[in-house]
């Protein structure tokens, strides 16, 4: 599971209040580097939820991950600054596009904030098949 | 040869035995391909532009190729995890693809700057893109675990009928199919579309779907690919937030439908139309019929009652 779908998922439980941004504890990650287009990342970035991926980028850094973490986890800034014509920086675009698409989470468990039911992770496909009485 | 969706539950159908045969046939391969084109050339997405595409019941990942192919971002979600760890393999093998066409360029470039030539471009054709899609493992009836206005796109091949058989207790389709669709209207960017291909047994069933649909505010409509060919045959609903929307049209004589979901719908071409015709007696059981056969018990012999005012007259219903 990337962290782009990560940023993107929440938790559907009935009676869940909002469900939403489901915390991670990954016990395996993984990274695997994938063709950058800087256009594209540039597109993306309005869409994505960033408080959310510095969440998740915090998250994935604990629980033993630390040391795999340092070393493919890059920077990130507490917010994206745009320059004059609204651009960001490409470097800064890389290391985004780094996080968002390269990072993965293969063994672990998704959080729901709000009422504590676990999804877990494996071989990097989470399960979010729901109960019957949590339709 | 009966409908799988017959049989039970999609995740007992498509087994990890079931998965590797759907996967590895070219033949599925080949239609599966096809239908997910056909459907991504409905989305009506702007050339060149990358979306971010929920593929619904993406099973072995065929229709997520596709999607690669053409650029774009995707995150599959199918019920049956035997289908999407076939999926998996396939993006493993992708990944090492990528990994061993990195390291072998690595090499070719160590080599060419040995004999310091410029011209290192020549392997980026042939290097295969890392997959850039993601795997859910959710039962779409249960609705879609993502944040509202999330995707450009959706797209379904080959999985909505699933959702019409009931394969629980206290599963009713009706509900799965309108927990579906409204959580599908949710998760969509305003102007964004929904290509959903299925194959519906009966005409009933594509009319529920469609009502479904509609009821949850989708606008749209079914269309139909080669309607007189029960072999090529494919029903695409096409959802969208555009009241205007006009359906258009399928492919060979085209059946072209208005966006009223009732008449958009004809899955049976002989169905028959019962406007204006007079409700007649099937073949046999006529006044006439039952005189003339009267009268033959008569010729022979047998004892047959007097006709009279009665005679063949129409009787209520049973219950």
């Amino acid at each position: 599971m990337r962290l782009l779908t990560h940023n993107y998922m929440q938790s559907t439980v009935k009676g869940t209040e909002r469900g939403y941004p489901l915390k991670i504890e990954a016990t395996k990650i993984e990274f695997e580097a994938s063709p950058f287009d800087a256009e594209f990342i540039q597109a993306l970035l309005p869409k994505i939820d960033y408080t959310t991926l510095l969440f998740a980028l915090k998250q994935i850094s604990e629980n033993g991950n630390a040391d795999l973490a340092q070393t493919i986890i890059p920077e990130l800034p507490e917010s994206i600054k745009e320059d004059g014509e609204g651009e960001v920086d490409e470097a800064l675009l890389k290391k985004l596009h780094t996080v968002m698409f390269d990072i993965h989470v293969v063994e672990g468990e998704l959080v729901c904030p709000d009422t504590g039911r676990r999804f877990n992770i494996k071989m990097g496909i989470p399960n979010m098949i729901l109960h019957a009485d949590e339709l | 040869m009966s409908r799988p969706e017959l049989t039970g539950h999609a995740s007992s159908f498509y087994n990890e035995k079931e998965a590797r045969k759907y996967d590895s046939s070219s033949r599925m391969i080949g239609v599966q391909r096809e239908i997910t084109e056909r459907a991504i050339e409905l989305l009506r997405i702007p050339e060149g532009k990358p979306g971010f595409i929920l593929d619904v019941g993406c099973g072995s990942g065929l229709s997520g190729k596709v999607l690669e192919e053409q650029g774009h971002i995707w995150v599959g979600c199918d019920v049956s995890r035997d289908m999407l760890d076939v999926a998996n393999e396939r993006i493993e093998r992708k990944r090492e693809g990528v990994i061993n066409a990195a390291r072998k360029k690595q090499n070719d470039d160590l080599d060419e700057e040995k004999m310091q030539d410029d011209d290192s471009d020549d392997d980026e054709d042939e290097e295969p893109c890392a997959s850039t899609g993601d795997l859910l493992h959710h039962d779409m009836g249960s609705g879609l675990p993502f944040r509202p206005a999330t995707f450009d796109g959706c797209i379904s091949i080959s999985a909505l009928q699933w959702l019409c058989y009931s394969n629980a207790k206290g599963q009713i389709p009706k509900k799965r199919l309108t927990r579906f669709f409204s959580s599908l209207y949710q998760v969509l960017r305003r102007g964004a579309r929904a290509v959903l291909q299925f194959y519906p047994e009966t005409a009933e069933q594509a009319i529920l779907i469609s009502e479904c649909a509609a009821k949850v505010g989708f606008a749209g409509g079914v269309v139909v690919d080669y309607p007189n060919s029960t072999k090529a045959k494919k029903h695409y609903l096409v959802l969208t937030f555009e009241r205007a929307f006009k359906a258009p049209e399928g492919l060979s004589e085209g059946s072209l439908f208005g966006s009223g979901k009732r008449e958009s719908v004809r899955v049976d071409r002989k169905a028959n139309n019962k406007k204006g015709k007079v409700h007649k007696k099937k073949w046999g059981k006529t006044k006439d019929w039952i005189v003339n056969k009267k009268d033959v018990q008569r010729k022979k012999g047998k004892d047959v009652r007097p006709d009279s005012k009665y005679t063949g007259r129409k009787r209520g219903d049973r219950f």
